[in-house]
């Protein structure tokens, strides 16, 4: 369960990463205010600091930023934007991601009036931001201010308009009559599809492919980074330590960096060899590595090497290889490397959004090489922090002794889990939540929850005890949901609750694997829109997506919708057919079908869904 | 360029939620379907009598806007079964807002299309008022007529402006340029996505969606 909870948490960074993926793009529009965030800050010396954060996909104006303090405009420092030359536009120099500007000789009292404009690369030009930040508290306010016409009184040309234009510096509005009253501009709700800053990602995508080959690595070697940073890879870091506290007495840096920046480069090769075959076959890889068989073998490997680190066995490589190693420790290199290899394969349904653009990218170029590249990057960024914990990590570990046992029994434990969750996907939930149970029922005994507490029991051994009961509790509890027929960690009891709501909507859920069950499933649509939703057993992300349209809200919203589930666990002749017709990447995949099979523009979402995606899907269908 | 046409619709399909309430349906809530569609000052062009109305919303500072115009009117042109509805949206600069009232006065003398055409054509994101009636002066239009126009009809455009800003918020526009084509609600569109959402907006009419 914590797995989920974790992919959960990893979503919105995957989702940024993938809009540059292009196929995830479950696009919304941007409001002014959201595109352009500002932020006031006093230095020391009294300098006002404005900074604006910028969105993605959106860019400020240099020259728009502007402040006047009482009617009188305040002069602004500012640093050189980038140049934007467009041959429409001429040269200009626009902020992206940031900008910053510094005003000095401000008092310490009153307010400042900061103005801000800006666009969006798709192609819409935000008005005016007006903002009054207040030099004391450096509150940032909607400043009551009209739009650009609103101050403004006629133009007038007379009295001699022929001859003379009005001067520079007098406003349109300056002479004659007051101001008309318009009501205040804000930038109001967009709820529709105006200005989508996401347009522009497709292009970017495809820019990126077809561009510079450093350019394309430098920005995987990126986007690994940013996957480094979600819960994906929290499974391998157990691994590492694993095989760091597996190395004997405690590692001195370089021996961590060997093992780690081995195990790193395992995972970069992974992904290469991963992106090459993609290139060659075209086929989806990945789900291929998913397979009943594929999955079963790495919970067998995982439980393995649980046993080991419960000393049951040591690990060691043929003597004959790890002589030739130096140092006699070499065993664990490559046991490293090995490791580093099968993790890649394992968070892979976790970085399935980005990894779907290089794959589909290089099936579709056949340009294996280019396409293994990239995907090589990915890894290595994703394995750069490893190695940076392996390496510096590693200094800062205490000394060798009981702790050896105690990290080698956690990883176990963790080893343990890892396995499980790969065990869960190839049985029916109530089975996956009574080995969780089982689990968690074992930890509780290992934490001592049934030993007998004596007077002289140090702290540590009843906190220890107290995890260790609630392990044990938790566990049987989940034993007790499995009985009941519950599949949610989360709610195991929540079969006893069931009986009390009224029955379910019967799903209008179809169930395919192959073109002619999809056909023969649209041809009962009566021309009506449907879902189509990939899905597979091994694909914890779907589970979740499930998990969402299963609220009671979701349900009845999606009750007029026929939908279509396309079953790719198998991942047989029918299951790939499907998938290249459609030219679906990996499950989850989400989008609408007309009443002839075709897929409606824009309704494709790649990777976890939202309840508001759902929303917007059958606002789409009713259309 | 065809994927992008690709992307652009698809984001015109999302549009009727917004539309959907307002023109045309029947919870309308501050939406004056009426005065977007058939303001009597707003100037107006191509074929009077077209079955599609394209309402644009933009502001003669706005860069996105003068990059669209040539193939608005060119799609306006080929198409031939067009109406334009100009919605004058002064929301960038103050001379925005200035340009908008030469060529609101120019209407009063048949002049607003060489006006407008004409503003639109300078390349630029901060063209002075300076340059606005320099090029103004150029279109042909009568600069004594405008600028009795401009004193008699001041208040009435004036009210205009007023009133296209109220229609753009009441429909959510959150800048320029803004195309209502048909029920659907665009941003930047080029030659390609024009004549899509123009065909998207028929079917739609045609099948009472």
């Amino acid at each position: 369960m914590m797995m989920r909870m974790l992919l959960r948490i990893a979503v919105p960074v995957l989702a940024a990463v993938s809009t540059l993926a292009g196929p995830a793009a479950a696009s919304k529009p941007l409001k002014a205010d959201e595109a352009f965030r500002l932020e006031a800050t006093r230095a020391a010396d009294g300098t006002l600091a404005l900074r604006w954060q910028i969105a993605p996909g959106t860019y400020l104006y240099r020259d728009s930023l502007k402040a006047a303090r009482a009617g009188t405009p305040v002069a602004l420092a500012t640093s050189p934007g980038e140049a934007k030359d467009d041959p429409n536009f001429g040269a200009v120099e626009v902020y992206h991601h940031a900008a910053e500007a510094t005003v000095g000789g401000l008092p310490a009292q009153g307010e400042i009036k900061v103005s801000y404009q800006g666009c969006a690369e798709a192609g819409i030009c935000y008005p005016v931001v007006e903002r009054v930040v207040d030099l004391a508290s450096l509150k940032i306010e909607t400043a009551g201010s009209e739009f650009a016409g609103a101050g403004a009184t006629l133009a007038r040309l007379s009295p001699a308009p022929l001859s003379s234009p009005p001067s520079a510096g007098v406003p349109a509005g300056a002479q004659g009559s007051p101001p008309m009253a318009i009501a205040p501009k804000t930038i109001t709700q967009m709820p529709a599809a105006a200005g989508l800053p996401e347009d522009a990602a497709p292009d970017r995508a495809s820019a990126l492919f077809g561009g510079n080959l450093a350019v394309l690595l430098v920005a995987f070697l990126g986007f690994g980074l940013l996957l480094a940073f979600t819960p994906c890879v929290f499974p391998m870091l157990p691994i590492l330590s694993g095989i760091l506290a597996g190395a004997g007495e405690r590692p001195g840096p370089a021996r961590g960096f060997a093992l780690s920046a081995a195990y790193g480069l395992a995972i970069a090769v992974a992904y290469g060899v991963l992106g090459i075959a993609a290139g060659w076959s075209g086929a989806n890889l990945q789900a291929a590595l998913q397979t009943q068989w594929a999955l079963g073998a790495m919970a067998v490997v995982f439980l393995l090497l649980a046993l080991s680190m419960f000393g049951l066995f040591e690990l060691a490589l043929p003597s004959g290889l790890a002589r030739r190693l130096p140092q006699g420790r070499g065993g664990s290199l490559s046991g490293a490397a090995a490791l580093g290899f099968a993790s890649a394969l394992v968070v892979g349904p976790c970085v399935t959004p980005p990894l779907a653009a290089a794959m589909l990218y290089a099936a579709q170029t056949g340009d294996a090489a280019r396409g293994g590249a990239a995907l090589f990057m990915l890894g290595l960024g994703m394995g750069a922090p490893l190695i940076l914990v392996g390496t510096f990590g590693a200094r800062i570990l205490p000394r060798s002794g009981p702790w050896l046992v105690r990290i080698k029994q956690v990883c176990g434990v963790l080893f343990v889990g890892v396995a499980a969750v790969l065990a869960t996907r190839l049985m029916p939930a109530p089975a996956g939540l009574a080995l969780w149970g089982a689990l968690a029922v074992g930890v509780g005994v290992f934490l001592g929850g049934l030993d007998r507490s004596r007077p002289g029991h140090p702290p540590v051994l009843r906190l220890a005890k107290a995890a260790g009961l609630v392990a044990l509790i938790y566990g049987g509890t989940l034993l007790i949901g499995a009985a009941g027929g519950a599949g949610d960690p989360l709610r195991p009891l929540s079969f006893l609750a069931a009986g009390a709501h009224t029955a379910p909507a019967p799903a209008q859920e179809v169930r395919v694997s192959t073109p002619a069950a999809l056909d023969a499933a649209l041809a009962q649509a009566d021309g009506r829109p449907m879902l189509v939703s990939f899905t597979a057993g091994w694909c914890t992300v779907c589970k979740s997506n499930e998990r969402v349209m299963d609220d009671p809200a979701i349900r009845s919203q999606l009750a007029g919708l026929p939908r279509i589930a396309a079953d790719v666990t198998a991942y047989g002749e029918g299951e790939r057919a499907l998938m290249s017709r459609f030219a679906v990447v990996g499950p989850p995949t989400l989008f609408l079908v007309d009443g002839a099979g075709q897929e409606l523009p824009g309704s494709r979402i790649t990777g976890a869904v939202t309840a508001q995606d759902i929303e917007n899907l059958v606002a789409k269908a009713r259309l | 360029m065809r994927r992008r046409d690709f992307i652009r619709l698809a984001a015109l399909f999302l549009a009727p939620l917004t539309l959907a309430a307002g023109i045309g349906g029947a919870h309308a809530q501050g939406v004056d379907v009426e005065g977007i569609l058939r303001d009597p000052d707003a100037p107006m062009a191509g074929n009077l009598d077209g079955d599609v109305t394209i309402v644009a919303f933009f502001d003669y500072n706005c860069p996105f806007c003068k990059k669209a115009t040539p193939d608005l009117v060119r799609v306006v042109k080929e198409d031939g079964r067009i109406r334009v509805v100009y919605k004058d949206w002064p929301i960038l600069t103050e001379a925005s807002v200035y340009g908008a009232q030469l060529a609101l006065a120019a209407k009063y003398q048949g002049k607003y299309d060489a006006v407008h055409d004409a503003l639109m054509a300078i390349p630029g994101r901060k063209i002075p008022k300076e340059q606005m009636l320099e090029v103004v002066k150029g279109s042909g239009v009568d600069m004594d007529r405008l600028n009795l126009d401009l004193a008699l009809h001041g208040p009435q455009i004036a009210t205009l402006l007023k009133r296209n800003n109220a229609q753009a918020e009441s429909i959510g526009l959150q800048g320029t340029p803004a195309y209502l084509v048909g029920p659907l609600l665009a941003s930047t569109l080029d030659y390609a996505s024009f004549k899509r959402a123009i065909a998207e907006a028929r079917r739609r009419q045609a099948t009472g969606e």
